[in-house]
């Protein structure tokens, strides 16, 4: 089950807000390489999981992605408090502004809604352990690309963190198709399904 | 940084290893180095929880809570700028 924690995962303090910042930030709220993306899928994924190391580690990096959606809404939450119509209108935030005020909304930078039509839960061992790894880089591209547009420190900073998470999530993701591979016949891995071949109730 | 801010931090921080401890044990759930620092940053953590949760209120519904009023709704939230 879940269980709130009345804290960040990191501290967030952004003195200065920027809605232009905003606009291209929210893109890991919502976005195809986002953090809700991401917890959905691994909390997804999770169910059919054939090992217990493997379903230990879809939870947990599921359960902290969820964490991390919470930074990426508060960032954008502060990126926008307090200002103006004028401002936000002069910081290119009609579009967003005019639907959703200063709420938080999952979409893209581009402003499509939130979809699962950008992960899948595709029932395989290997089908879903390789998407995992491939989600986790293009969380980090999509970090270090905000990364390049943002010069303010308090913004840098909950991004780096964010960052980094992503490229030890790689890793642990690597160490369980290193583990699915030790349980599998190396003659031939792709030999049967775990998640669905043979299993009984 | 106040007195309060400063203490979730370091309660951030003994969590974070712990957790980070956890994510690694997952995948080796038999090293012993991990098993040991898991169980001394959790030690930590806890300590410095029951600080917090006996100084500035509730971390979760399940924290103890004294008094006449609801401590849980109580501000500050993560993610205000107070």
């Amino acid at each position: 089950m879940f269980v709130y924690e009345k804290k960040l995962q990191y501290p967030i303090k952004i003195k200065t807000p920027n809605a232009a910042m905003a606009k291209f930030i929210i893109a890991q709220y919502g976005g195809p390489s986002g953090e809700a993306g991401a917890a959905m899928r691994y909390l997804s994924q999770r169910f059919v999981m054939p090992y217990n190391e493997l379903k230990a580690t879809l939870t947990d990096i599921g359960t902290e992605e969820l964490s991390h959606l919470e930074m990426v809404g508060t960032i954008v939450y502060q990126l926008t408090k307090g200002l103006s119509e004028e401002e936000l209108m002069k910081q290119g935030f009609s579009e967003y502004f005019v639907e959703h005020t200063v709420g938080v909304y999952p979409q893209s930078a581009a402003g499509d809604p939130f979809t699962a039509a950008t992960l899948n839960s595709k029932g395989d061992l290997f089908g879903d352990l390789y998407e995992d790894l491939g989600a986790e880089q293009k969380a980090r591209v999509t970090y270090d690309n905000i990364l390049r547009m943002v010069d303010d420190p308090d913004v840098r900073d909950p991004i780096k963190f964010l960052r980094e998470r992503e490229i030890v999530h790689y890793q642990r993701f690597a160490e369980c198709v290193r583990i699915a591979q030790e349980k599998m016949d190396c003659r031939n891995f792709y030999m049967y399904n775990p998640s669905f071949d043979g299993v009984k109730r | 940084m106040n007195a309060r801010e400063k203490l979730l931090r370091k309660l951030s921080a003994e969590q974070f290893a712990a957790w980070e401890a956890g994510l690694f044990l997952n995948t080796h759930p038999n090293n012993t180095e991990a098993l040991k620092a898991h169980r001394e940053y959790v030690a930590d953590a806890a300590k410095t929880r029951k600080e917090y949760n006996e100084a500035y209120g509730m971390l979760t519904h399940n924290c103890p809570q004294e008094g006449d009023k609801w401590q849980w709704v109580c501000g500050p939230w993560p993610w205000d700028l107070d």
